[in-house]
């Protein structure tokens, strides 16, 4: 053979293998493509909110009523204040989100994420006219709304364990007079620390009770305005309720601030006589007996602070059709329906039912219906200011003589935070 | 051949230029540019401008001797004043005492326990070591017939800080007892013999033969401490959130509030912060790298 013929037919022979390779590896690389698709995974969304104990427990039958009806599947992972109000938009600032569904009480913070564009809209999911309208507008952006008010909250008085005032021949109080009696008489029974208990913790319980001076020792305008900026810290009007304030904690009334939860536990043990504290006391695995747990608003009540939970959608969920139909669950009247039952739930949507309702919850809503409801200070501001607040009024606890640079502080960072310093 | 051992270098120069040297460099870069929620262009010095216009940071209206708040810097610099002696002569006493003791390695190891905790678990701890009811600082004081000054000594703004401080030298001081105990090791039986026999006293040794041989030790004792105390922040941030009033804050915490907790978060002021720190930092360092290699 030829050294021509030799060449010529190893080309052929390397064509031919050639072939068959490229063949083979198109029927391995294709067969998989022409195949039956495999049997999708089932979808899990993940839902983030800060409900632990007893109120995860109520959140989870809630959610099992929505996997029973729509088959989806939902886990839901209990966070921490600061891990939601900071793991979530770290997560958002690079474009990924761990949770399909969150479940937030900041309509400042979910205003700023919205603004930022990490949030789904969802204007045409739900129908604002059956929510109380500032549950909506707190999280309108530029006419468009980005949550769904799930909870409703307030924060409505003092809480106190009915056997202890019964054993000391105490009452609730009625009036203000009253209410300092009330603490004189507190301060001077054997064993007390203090007569109120002052929650600490991220600091929110001070803002509180704070805010329930201002709205009933000034009025729940002068909240309304410190929230619109109309009037600062310095103003007369805030500074006569802030010493009014200042004066019950010069004279020993209010504990030193510690851990809100361990208070509870405190008062139950009748190291203090009272707690101020929202409406989700009543399920609180530190209050032994829901039915020894007593509470009266606060004497001579003009306002309460009322609040809620929204459910927002991250824009990087990658379930977005099943998110959606969890947050109308959530928001519909079915879904809210199944926590007011079980109790420490204040629905948003109109069509729950009264009935619904337990006693204790029962005169919560009763009683928000006598007063203003008002939104709270801290959170309907938010940023600097809020985390100003808290701190400041820790300082205040510990040292009312610092009430002047306290409420210079918070002037500074209230009209920064709000664009007007 | 020459080229030989940069590529053996290669490896750990490359970790080296994606996790420390690239990290640090885009801070300093973020630090000149306005990031308030999103970017929004160069701003030049205006964050390090901002950042010490703040009363947070530097408190420059109180005098040095005067109660805090002060500032973040200038509690920076308390921390170094108080923590870094105390835990360095706490650490070298304890070695010292616990050298050639029977049954010491039990004592060192307890010792050493505040060290291997997490320092969260560490804050918590100091939460009950100084409540007013229920912590052991209080319950010592009463002991002593000082229950008038019993309170929660990490929720007034004039105790807060030094409560902090004392609680960190408990946990580090573990670290440098075991430094100088190694360091110990290292000095020849003979040398302490022979002044011994000179008649030299117990002092006299400690003073002129261990203590100018631990100075190895003492530079990597220092070093690390003041790094440690620069940094510190999970214990601030457990135990008091910088507070009350910003009574106890420093810089790391003001830095992560700036990035994580304000609404919009600022990165722009936070790496101006992350900036100053690591400046701070990286000129002690040069300044103890360059006794050492006197």
């Amino acid at each position: 053979m030829s050294a021509e013929k030799k060449i010529l037919t190893n080309l052929i022979v390397s064509f031919i293998i050639g072939l068959l390779v490229g063949a083979a590896l198109g029927v391995y690389l294709i067969a998989p493509l022409l195949a039956p698709p495999p049997p999708a995974a089932p979808v899990e969304l993940t839902v983030f909110s800060l409900w632990g104990g007893a109120e995860e427990e109520n959140f989870l039958k809630c959610l099992k009523a929505f996997e029973e009806e729509t088959g989806i599947k939902v886990k839901h992972v209990h966070q921490t204040t600061e891990g939601l109000m900071v793991g979530v938009p770290s997560q958002f600032a690079a474009g990924k989100s761990v949770a399909d569904v969150i479940i937030a009480p900041w309509p400042a913070w979910i205003r700023s994420l919205a603004k930022e564009g990490h949030l789904m809209e969802i204007t045409d999911l739900i129908d604002p006219t059956k929510y109380p309208k500032d549950y909506v507008d707190l999280v309108t952006v530029d006419g468009k709304i980005y949550a769904a008010p799930f909870k409703a909250w307030a924060k409505p008085g003092f809480w106190y364990k009915k056997s202890f005032f019964e054993k000391h021949g105490l009452k609730p109080p009625k009036t203000w007079d009253e209410f300092l009696d009330l603490l004189e008489k507190l301060k001077n029974i054997p064993g007390i620390e203090a007569p109120i208990a002052s929650g600490d913790g991220v600091g929110w319980p001070l803002s509180d009770i704070t805010e329930a001076f201002i709205i009933n020792r000034g009025s729940p305008d002068l909240q309304v305005k410190l929230i619109n900026g109309e009037i600062t810290f310095t103003d007369p009007e805030v500074r006569k309720v802030f010493e009014e304030l200042t004066d019950l904690i010069k004279k020993g009334y209010f504990s030193t601030p510690d851990e809100w939860t361990a208070q509870i536990d405190k008062l139950w043990n009748e190291k203090y006589g009272i707690y101020f504290m929202g409406n989700w006391m009543t399920v609180m695995p530190q209050v032994k007996d829901v039915n020894d747990l007593g509470f009266f608003p606060f004497p001579g009540a003009k306002g309460v602070v009322a609040g809620g939970d929204w459910v927002i959608i991250p824009k990087y969920t990658e379930h977005p059709e099943e998110a959606k139909k969890l947050l109308q669950f959530l928001a519909g009247p079915k879904g809210q329906e199944i926590m007011v039952k079980q109790g420490g739930f204040l629905g948003t949507h109109a069509d729950v039912p009264a009935e619904a309702y337990k006693p204790a919850d029962k005169a919560v809503v009763d009683f928000i219906k006598t007063v203003k409801v008002v939104a709270d200070l801290d959170d309907a501001i938010g940023g600097d200011f809020q985390l100003t607040f808290w701190d400041q009024l820790k300082l205040l606890w510990v040292d009312p003589g610092a009430l002047d640079s306290v409420l210079e502080t918070l002037k500074d960072s209230h009209l920064k935070t709000l664009g007007k310093g | 051949m020459r080229k030989t051992p940069f590529l053996f270098l290669l490896p750990a120069l490359i970790l080296l230029i994606l996790f420390v040297i690239g990290p640090t460099l885009f801070t300093l870069y973020m630090s000149f540019i306005d990031w308030t929620g999103r970017v929004r262009g160069f701003v030049g010095l205006k964050n390090y401008i901002e950042i010490f216009s703040r009363k947070s940071i530097i408190n420059l209206e109180k005098p040095p001797l005067s109660p805090p708040p002060r500032g973040a810097l200038i509690h920076n610099a308390l921390w170094i004043l108080i923590h870094v002696p105390l835990s360095t002569v706490l650490g070298l006493v304890l070695a010292v005492l616990l050298r050639n003791v029977k049954g010491s390695t039990i004592a060192k190891s307890i010792i050493f326990i505040g060290m291997v905790t997490p320092m969260v678990v560490g804050g918590i701890i100091l939460r009950f070591i100084y409540d007013e009811h229920a912590g052991i600082v209080n319950a010592i004081l009463r002991t002593m017939g000082l229950g008038w000054m019993a309170r929660t000594w990490t929720a007034y703004p004039d105790t807060a800080l030094l409560s902090l401080i004392l609680g960190s030298v408990w946990i580090w001081t573990g670290f440098c007892m075991v430094v100088y105990s190694a360091g110990l090791e290292t000095i020849p039986d003979e040398l302490i013999e022979a002044a011994k026999v000179d008649g030299a006293t117990s002092f006299q040794i400690f003073r002129h033969i261990i203590i100018p041989l631990l100075k190895p030790a003492t530079i990597v004792v220092v070093t690390m401490s003041v790094l440690w105390v620069l940094k510190v922040f999970d214990i601030v941030y457990v135990t008091t959130l910088g507070g009350p009033g910003g009574a106890s804050t420093v810089l790391a915490f003001e830095m992560y509030m700036d990035a994580f907790f304000r609404i919009p978060a600022n990165y722009g002021t936070a790496a101006a912060i992350a900036s100053l720190l690591t400046l701070i930092t990286l000129g002690f360092a040069v300044y103890v790298i360059r006794l050492m290699v006197r």
